[in-house]
């Protein structure tokens, strides 16, 4: 029993460290600044969190399937997906049937563009996603120099993402219907099973049959999908697209992944973790910007954080 | 040349050929042509000296990108670095007090060489991966940045403008100006850059930074100590950037937290199009500088040829993406 629950513990120890250092976080907020702690303050910090859990979503499948995967160019998919939509929709439900399509087929030519690259050529992952990154900013100043960008998301659109039932924001739904799906595929079905095995050892896992390259190109696609996915739900929150909307979301992304306590070298993944470490970094923007720190502090403490986590994390597999 | 071809099977010519320096300067020659034929008073003096100016900070930027990418890592703080020194100069600097200009090239050294140590220690001595940990540095240079400078302003001393174009200070002596006008303070900058790897590369320092990039394994083996290898490559790099923000602050006379942003990825791009490896261990810092060139040239015929500017992140991320399949693409398609 009493090995039961330190294995319990030595499984789980990054995500517990997670949900102390929340726990922290709150308790701290609560006590200095007012307001901190209210029903609609908390609900509302989740809120805002789940959209960089979603994006967090997309790092933490690249980055399970290991060989150094990251996706920077998430943000300007979202983007570029809800700058094209907001035309399309112009605000009916009757379009956001062809939205969707659009969504679906912007995400997956992106993510099939990552993917080939980083797989089949073996180009680093970073710099390729990196200079999609500006392809896709290049596209969006393009298309949006010297026009205004028209358009509303479609009023079921907004429902879902902007709106609350009650005091509960509706966007926590679709968070926890993802959770529940990404859990199950993840551990229970065989999908999870050769993700995490080319991760874990890409030698391995091609000696056992499995086609490692394909694999890793296709969990850019279904990054470059779901990014976009993400897009049109952040139109819908927001009301109206423009040039910039997603880029801010790119670094705290990779950060929640860390922060969750998911190895960066591959082969495992916790989704409940890595939102969690989402939630860690909304409740730390609210807090500096209680301070009065706004931009400076946010991504001054997304940076130390990032780098003294991965400083402790690193240590793990530091071996001379 | 004998001893070069003892390993291969192909004819001699064509090992000159496919060698990465030996296309990227192909490419120079190209679009230096094709400017010179877009640009009505290309080889004017006033020109020339226009191009160096705004053609210089990338050069430098490029430079430090190979040299830590030849060190087998790689540096995408590079732009977030550049804005901090700028806002560290500008807010060290009183307009007017002179003497306030040595005291912020001085702080913005130290800060340069405490920005190359930080990114070394992560990369060397917690070997966290490059990328990585230069992704969580870049956001913590903006943070400092943003706090000395959330909006681009500040203000530095007239002297500065040195690094820039000296006969734009007041009472100058004209010698000084003369010279400024025939020879501008970027290139200079440029060819201190170039004297400073001179000498780090006829050093120790400079064989262990190839030996670690090409090998690190080995490389620590054979008692190099790797990761302090890394955090010099990085200083290097620190050091270029320096350099490129004592121009800019020279040029605008202000300081701006998110103005390098764009050009992390063109320096790390103009090093691969310069026939730097991006695996590490191979290729030439000068040879950096002709990759910058050919960006550079490359930007300036979008301009030319009257694409709207909105292109021109689009074409740059274009480019990084073939310079660095090219050499992959053509060693599939040779292999078959």
């Amino acid at each position: 029993m009493n090995l039961g629950i330190s294995m319990f513990f030595e499984r789980y120890k990054k995500i517990i460290v997670a949900f102390i250092l929340i726990v922290l976080l709150f308790a701290l907020g609560g006590i200095i600044v007012p307001n901190f702690l209210t029903v609609e303050q908390v609900l509302f910090t989740l809120k805002l969190a789940s959209f960089t859990a979603l994006f967090a979503l997309c790092q933490m499948i690249v980055i399970a399937a290991g060989g150094s995967g990251l996706d920077l160019s998430v943000g300007y998919a979202a983007t570029l997906t809800a700058v094209l939509t907001a035309s399309v929709m112009d605000g009916q439900n009757a379009n956001l049937g062809a939205a969707i399509l659009i969504a679906l087929a912007l995400g997956s030519a992106i993510g099939l563009a990552n993917g080939a690259l980083v797989s089949f050529l073996e180009l680093p992952p970073l710099v390729v996603t990196m200079a999609m990154a500006n392809i896709l900013q290049g596209i969006v100043n393009a298309y949006t120099a010297g026009r205004n960008i028209t358009g509303r998301p479609s009023p079921i659109l907004a429902t879902l993402a902007a709106k609350s039932t009650g005091k509960f924001p509706n966007i926590l739904f679709i968070l926890f219907t993802i959770t529940v799906l990404v859990m199950i595929v993840l551990n229970k079905t065989k999908w999870g099973t050769i993700l995490f095995g080319v991760g874990s050892n890409e030698t391995t896992a091609y000696l056992s049959g499995i086609n490692v390259k394909a694999v890793r190109c296709v969990v850019f696609v279904i990054s470059g999908i779901l990014a976009s996915l993400t897009g049109l739900l952040l139109i819908g929150n927001m009301g109206i697209a423009f040039k910039d909307m997603a880029s801010n979301y790119v670094m705290p992304s990779i950060a929640a992944v860390v922060v969750g306590g998911v190895s960066l070298t591959g082969g495992d993944g916790n989704y409940i973790g890595v939102i969690l470490g989402a939630i860690f970094l909304q409740a730390l923007t609210n807090l500096l910007i209680a301070f009065g720190l706004g931009d400076a502090g946010k991504w001054l403490a997304f940076g130390i954080v990032l780098y003294v986590l991965l400083s402790f994390y690193a240590s793990d597999r530091r071996s001379r | 040349m004998n001893k070069n071809n003892q390993n291969s099977s192909r004819p001699a010519l064509s090992n000159y050929v496919f060698r990465p320096e030996f296309s990227s300067l192909l490419i120079l020659i190209v679009m230096f042509t094709i400017t010179a034929i877009l640009q009505e008073n290309f080889f004017t003096l006033k020109s020339i000296v226009r191009n160096i100016n705004a053609f210089a900070p990338l050069i430098l930027l490029a430079m430090g990108a190979a040299v830590v990418i030849i060190s087998g890592g790689i540096d995408l703080s590079a732009g977030s670095a550049l804005s901090l020194f700028t806002c560290v100069l500008t807010t060290v600097m009183k307009k007017s007090d002179p003497i306030t200009g040595v005291y912020a090239i001085l702080v913005t050294l130290a800060v340069a060489i405490l920005v190359g140590v930080v990114n070394g220690f992560g990369i060397g001595y917690l070997r966290i991966p490059p990328v990585i940990v230069t992704f969580a540095t870049s956001y913590i240079w903006l943070g400092i940045g943003l706090f000395l400078r959330p909006t681009p302003g500040g203000e530095s001393v007239e002297w500065f403008r040195i690094f820039y174009n000296p006969g734009m200070i007041e009472g100058i002596h004209p010698y000084i100006k003369q010279f400024g006008r025939v020879i501008p303070p970027a290139l200079i900058l440029i060819l201190a850059a170039c004297l400073i790897w001179f000498i780090v590369s006829k050093t120790r320092i400079g064989r262990h930074i190839y030996a670690v990039g090409s090998n690190s394994e080995s490389a620590y083996a054979s008692g190099i100590n790797t990761a302090k290898v890394q955090m010099q490559a990085c200083i290097i790099n620190s050091i270029f950037i320096f350099l490129a923000a004592l121009f800019f602050v020279g040029q605008n006379q202000s300081g701006d937290a998110r103005m390098g942003d764009p050009l992390t990825l063109r320096a790390i791009a103009s090093a691969i199009v310069g026939g730097v490896a991006i695996s590490g261990g191979k290729g030439s810092v000068y040879f950096a500088l002709v990759g910058a060139l050919i960006l550079n040239f490359v930007n300036k015929i979008i301009f030319f040829a009257d694409i709207s500017t909105a292109y021109q992140t689009l074409v740059s991320g274009l480019i990084v993406i073939i310079a660095i399949a090219a050499p992959v693409a053509y060693t599939l398609y040779s292999k078959e």
